[in-house]
């Protein structure tokens, strides 16, 4: 089927219908179109179709230079990846980079040929590490002061896994796996720098009042169930500005991360921030600096 | 002060004066004011205070012959409470504990405390040491017996939760009988009344193991006081089949009032469990026994 | 103890009515007793209620979990003020929002009755900013936490601050040692026992810290009671006493006692309702053997210099 064709109309259901998502201007901050797939060139592809199906305005790849499992390990694939960066830059793909805090250097070598040469506008804290390095440790002091330099975004996976004995939140999160709680410690030690804390902390409850002190760090909220009333919380408690939208596809359903926020009782404008808004402005400067068109 | 002097008006406080409280004629099934103390003597004594100022018109002592640890070797203080027993027997009786590891003794023993002696009835104690628990085949000879007897039989019973996976009742003593022990006793003398003691702790979960077994009541004292726990029984049993216990002294007689008092029952409902269910049950080993009894 | 034959008690049951309480502190005859409306004489002392929690235990539906009901329901039996806490705290993560619930609640339900005491989770982040929400935005008097349903215990670092913390703003710890017999938990729940040691150390570090110990009757053999009445200024409620004249036992009132284990001034009314019966908790002060002096402060006076009435 054609991927703008629908025998359902939104409307009818009270959901917005394709005119009215692309109205939205979806930007989606956490794709994993190139992710844990043997044929990642095929799957992005294949994702694109439910990308144009959404009416989303364009994606941000986390798996770029290598996985989330080996960020520092190129894999076959990344001259192909780095092509359909530069080619589908103004039909909407973007990327940014895993990067690995257990190895500073190599990872600043990395930024330096996918950021300050390449097509990629951030950095991606991968969900641990095998040295046990969570965002919070010195060794992210250099990475995070390229980052500035470059005006890349930086994106930090959270999570909140429950376990340990006694069971606590946190306690199950794998070594290096980085918290809320450690993007607060990084935010404090860097007030000037925008950190997007990914996921929520999986825990949302318990993420968005981590963060809440550091009007530095932004929220986002894919990847994990979606809860009724999570959006509304986080707008309360951070407001509007402070949330950018993930897809997390193809593993998430757009369904999925879209309905979270629809679910909100939220205005337009406010609706819009989140969904592509505030990421654009965090964004802007590296997409000016590279000469990528950007439209606030 | 005197037990029967108050400085609160218990009606200022919605709650029934010490006339009322006697009035309506309040057994106390389940009495440990002989139980875990060096000097049973002196404790039994000492209750007695609250006995009288809470208005309870009779106590079943649950600990009569031997111990509920030691349910078949006699006691330094049987005589002396034998005695008690017999000078008080006009608010105060005595069941006496078994052992279902040894049916043959306690059928001697009930012989000896029921029989021959002045109690009324047997209470399988909370565990022993053979792990034999009320359903368990031992048990016939001792239910037969307690039936020829006109015996009240009370079964202590808890569902305490525990093991791995944790589950209610998995934490149980050995030979701590569960109410589904009791249901399973009760299936096999479907005419021999019995007591499901402390409503198996978890009383949402006793209640429906022994509702189909109208031969069984409940009873739930030893456990904290749930609001809404009568209601419940109540619904699920009808108020015929609930006994009161205080437990005393080791739980107070307020936590086991305000148990009832918490239900929303009529005045005759509340008279029926405070006593009146017991009382039948009890009358025909009270005239056996040639003891008085107004039902 | 007097012998008591069952005709004479009876007998003198019939005759016997309960004194009243009076201002004197004397015990009013039988007749005069007698003579009193029994629905509630307009003068008898109201309770403070120190220990209710308002809305849904989460593993039963409570006979009076209605707001309205309750406080009907403590309204008959004399409940004048009741400290309420939210059974939403034991497993709430959003405890703001747990808090902004009871305080509207409180507010809108609670018949002028219901003071809001809200909750902090020491495990969650951002408690601090709780507390402040606590007092300066919900006007709570008081904190209530639940060591244990919530995942922390009391030793947990952050614990020394929240004592200091609550005694700098003037505001009322609450700390409670549990809410259900743990032979009884569903069993997905592992609740451990609480130990109050590191609250007394904390309580010493901080000793204009205004604490009290709900649901709580010491370890059997009484060492922590001792010390927690020997070396701090803490109080406790009377939810968690149990046996035969429990009260009186506590406080030394109790027939042959000489000494108890905590001063009257100590020991305040508080029902754990509606998860107890409220009739419970009267009962024991009908129960234990007190006069006037000591039922007034148990009943309110002992609240009353822990929250001045609002």
């Amino acid at each position: 089927m054609d991927a703008r064709k629908f025998y359902l109309n939104p409307s009818a259901y009270g959901m917005p219908t394709r005119d009215e998502l692309v109205a939205m201007r979806i930007w989606d901050s956490h794709y994993h179109g190139f992710q844990s797939s043997p044929q990642p060139i095929k799957q992005h592809q294949e994702t694109m179709y439910y990308v144009e199906r959404m009416g989303i305005e364009r994606v941000i790849a986390f798996d770029v230079g290598g996985t989330w499992q080996r960020p520092l390990v190129d894999t076959d694939f990344e001259t192909q990846k780095w092509e359909i960066l530069v080619k589908d830059q103004d039909r909407g793909v973007s990327g940014i980079i895993p990067i690995e805090p257990s190895y500073p250097e190599k990872s600043l070598a990395k930024m330096e040929k996918w950021i300050r040469h390449g097509p990629c506008i951030g950095i991606k804290y991968s969900g641990g590490n095998e040295a046990g390095v969570s965002c919070n440790h010195p060794n992210n002091d250099p990475i995070i002061k390229l980052a500035v330099e470059l005006n890349a975004v930086i994106y930090i996976h959270t999570w909140l896994k429950v376990g340990g004995t006694p069971p606590r939140s946190g306690g199950g999160n794998s070594p290096g796996e980085s918290s809320p709680m450690d993007v607060a410690r990084l935010a404090q030690r860097y007030p000037g720098v925008s950190l997007i804390c990914g996921h929520s902390g999986g825990d949302w409850e318990l993420g968005v009042r981590a963060i809440r002190p550091f009007k530095n760090v932004v929220l986002e909220f894919a990847g994990s169930d979606p809860h009724s009333g999570a959006v509304d919380h986080a707008v309360r408690e951070l407001g509007a500005d402070r949330i950018v939208w993930g897809g997390h596809g193809p593993s998430r359903s757009f369904a999925t991360e879209l309905g979270k926020v629809l679910d909100a009782d939220l205005t337009n404008a406010d609706r819009m921030k989140i969904f592509g808004g505030n990421y654009r402005r965090l964004a802007a400067p590296i997409f000016r600096k590279k000469g990528l068109k950007i439209v606030l | 002060m005197t037990p029967r002097e108050f400085f609160i008006n218990p009606a200022d406080y919605g709650l029934p004066t010490r006339d009322e409280l006697v009035a309506y004629r309040i057994w106390d099934t389940h009495f440990h004011g002989f139980y875990g103390s060096q000097t049973p003597l002196e404790q039994y004594t000492r209750n007695n205070f609250y006995v009288e100022r809470m208005g309870i018109e009779r106590s079943i002592s649950l600990e009569i012959g031997g111990t509920l640890d030691a349910p078949l070797v006699p006691s330094p203080h049987d005589d002396a409470i034998r005695a008690i027993l017999e000078k008080d027997k006009d608010r105060l009786s005595g069941i006496t504990p078994i052992d279902p590891g040894f049916p043959d003794e306690s059928c001697a023993k009930m012989d000896k405390w029921i029989r021959n002696g002045p109690c009324i009835g047997i209470k399988y104690v909370g565990g022993n040491k053979s792990g034999i628990t009320c359903s368990h085949p031992n048990n016939d000879a001792i239910i037969r017996r307690a039936a020829e007897l006109n015996a009240t039989i009370y079964i202590h019973t808890w569902l305490k939760v525990g093991g791995m996976p944790r589950l209610p009742g998995r934490d149980n003593n050995p030979g701590e009988s569960t109410p589904m022990d009791v249901a399973k006793l009760a299936q096999r003398f479907p005419n021999v009344p019995m007591i499901c003691g402390h409503s198996g702790g978890d009383w949402e979960l006793g209640a429906r193991a022994i509702r189909p077994y109208k031969n069984v009541s409940l009873e739930f004292a030893g456990s904290d006081p749930h609001s809404g726990s009568v209601d419940y029984a109540i619904k699920e049993l009808g108020v015929d089949r609930v006994v009161w216990g205080g437990h005393g002294p080791s739980r107070s007689y307020a936590t086991e009032l305000g148990k009832v008092l918490d239900a929303d029952i009529s005045r005759a409902d509340r008279m029926k469990i405070f006593g009146g269910n017991f009382r039948k049950m009890a009358a025909a080993i009270f005239r056996q026994k040639n003891l008085k009894i107004e039902v | 103890m007097k012998h008591i034959d069952r005709r004479s008690f009876l007998k003198n049951s019939l005759l016997t009515t309960a004194a009243l309480s009076l201002p004197g502190g004397l015990a009013v005859t039988p007749a005069a007793a007698a003579s009193a409306a029994p629905a509630g004489s307009a003068q008898a002392t109201g309770l403070v209620d120190t220990n209710v929690n308002l809305f849904s235990w989460p593993f039963r539906k409570l006979k009076y979990s209605d707001t309205k009901s309750l406080v009907a329901k403590l309204k008959k039996h004399r409940v004048v003020e009741a400290w309420a806490g939210s059974f939403e705290a034991l497993l709430h993560k959003d405890m703001d929002g747990v808090n902004a619930r009871l305080a509207a609640e409180c507010r809108t339900n609670g018949g002028g009755l219901l003071i809001p005491f809200g909750s902090v989770n020491l495990a969650w982040p951002d408690w601090e900013e709780d507390v402040r929400r606590c007092q300066e935005v919900h006007k709570m008097p008081g904190i209530r936490i639940y060591p244990g349903y919530q995942p922390f215990d009391l030793d947990h670092p952050d614990m020394e601050r929240l004592v200091r913390m609550t005694a700098e703003r003037g505001l009322i710890l609450q700390v409670v040692f549990g809410m259900e017999d743990p032979r009884v938990h569903h069993p997905q729940i592992t609740v451990g026992r609480v130990s109050s040691a590191p609250l007394i150390a904390a309580l010493k570090n901080t000793p204009n810290a205004r604490v009290q110990l709900l649901h709580f009757s010491g370890s059997v053999r009484g060492e922590d009671l001792n010390q927690l009445m020997k070396e701090t200024s803490a109080v406790m409620d009377i939810s968690r006493l149990e046996g035969n004249g429990a009260v009186g036992r506590m406080i030394g009132s109790a027939p042959g006692m000489t000494a108890g284990r905590a001063p009257v001034e100590r020991v305040l009314f508080g029902s754990h309702a509606p998860y107890f019966p409220l009739e419970t908790a009267i009962l024991k002060l009908i129960e234990s053997p007190l006069d006037a002096k000591q039922l007034q402060a148990i009943m309110q006076g002992n609240a009353r210099r822990l929250l001045p009435r609002a």
